[in-house]
């Protein structure tokens, strides 16, 4: 991906790395939008990258699971094959390891869809970002197809391709999930007690008082480290792959192309390749955490213990 | 005084890894004590650690956004 942006590039203007960092991580600007739509009440409506992005991710999400578990239905045997294994295995171990011990067995199928659906989504947006499938495109498009600079294929090479790397799609699953915990806590106490939950019983009404604003701290703070983690966990990854490639541009400009291959080959390339497969680790272990994070969230608004 | 910002995002980046640092650290060697002295207990010990770990993770990553933050927007 760096050799094409960089060959983009005039021969005569030097390699800024922070720049082509934040340009293959950030989502495409409103400058460069996918799909041109008009502005209505200030908000401009263009679909951008990460935008884009969520419409192939939920797209995917949903025709993979729907056709799986259609044709598992319509078999006469009881015994799964192919994709329902590997989705058998996601459920039980999301109904098993994440929603049970801490929602509880009453609860646990309320909250299940809900969990699952988080879970498989953010996996999804997480797993796409790790291939680099517009940057092959734009190889192609460079050498091949030569589609002109106005065409789908050009805009759509603007930006990063994780949807789960914009602060504000996490802070959107966040909040869905801090609406959730809200409903729960609704549905197991009633709409009055679970805000009076907020509090623990037999505590005096001064320390109650002084207890009430850093409750409610604690409830925005969630969502918001809920956004952080989620994001930043998927921006650093990809920047630390993209400083490490950089390296040998750097090293080509400042010493002559034969050291640049060098450093690539033997220190880039491999570095690169060892840390996406750490990164196949933390896409898993993210999407596990959001999720795992929601149910014990639900499962405090539901057991209240005092 | 530009490379005030530049030091500080530096210095704060360093404590914030040295603290989660220490922290998983501990987490890590509490484990690895629990299912030592408790095979059978394994996944239980290993789920018990798993929430305090990610809260740990989480506040690390926000300070290292606040750090990148200082130098984006100075």
């Amino acid at each position: 991906m760096q050799i094409q942006e960089h060959a983009a590039e005039p021969a005569s203007e030097a390699f800024n790395a922070g720049e082509v960092i934040i340009e293959h991580v950030a989502n495409s600007g409103l400058d460069h939008p996918l799909i041109h739509l008009p502005t209505i009440a200030g908000i401009d409506f263009s679909v951008t990258k990460h935008v884009f992005m969520l419409w192939v991710v939920a797209t995917l999400v949903f025709l993979m699971v729907t056709i799986t578990v259609r044709r598992y239905l319509r078999q006469d045997r009881l015994v799964p094959s192919g994709f329902m294994n590997a989705l058998e295995t996601i459920v039980e171990f999301i109904r098993d390891a994440v929603a049970r011990p801490s929602v509880g067995d009453k609860w646990v199928n309320t909250w299940l869809p809900l969990l699952l659906t988080l879970f498989l989504f953010i996996l999804t947006a997480n797993m796409i970002g790790l291939i680099p499938v517009f940057e092959t495109l734009g190889l192609l498009d460079r050498w091949v197809l030569h589609s002109g600079e106005e065409s789908f294929i050009a805009r759509v090479q603007h930006g990063g391709s994780t949807a789960t790397s914009n602060f504000n799609v996490t802070a959107a699953l966040a909040i869905i999930s801090f609406v959730a915990v809200i409903v729960a806590g609704s549905k197991a106490h009633g709409a009055v007690q679970h805000w009076k939950n907020l509090v623990p019983h037999g505590v005096s009404p001064f320390l109650a008082v002084a207890l009430i604003p850093i409750e409610i701290l604690g409830m925005l703070v969630r969502p918001f480290a809920l956004t952080m983690r989620l994001a930043a966990n998927m921006t650093g990854g990809h920047i630390a792959i993209l400083a490490i490639l950089s390296f040998v541009f750097i090293f080509t400009e400042m010493a002559g192309q034969f050291v640049g291959m060098g450093i690539g080959l033997a220190f880039s390339v491999p570095l690169a390749v060892g840390i996406s497969a750490l990164e196949i680790i933390v896409v898993l272990v993210q999407a596990y955490v959001f999720t795992l994070l929601t149910a014990v969230f639900i499962g405090m608004a539901i057991h209240t213990h005092h | 005084m530009e490379f005030l910002h530049y030091m500080g995002a530096g210095i704060g980046l360093g404590l914030a890894v040295i603290g989660a640092g220490l922290g998983i650290g501990r987490l890590a060697a509490g484990l690895a004590e629990g299912i030592a002295r408790q095979p059978s207990a394994a996944a239980q010990i290993t789920g018990a650690v798993n929430l305090p770990l990610f809260l740990l993770e989480g506040v690390a990553i926000l300070a290292e956004v606040f750090c990148l933050l200082i130098v984006l927007l100075r």
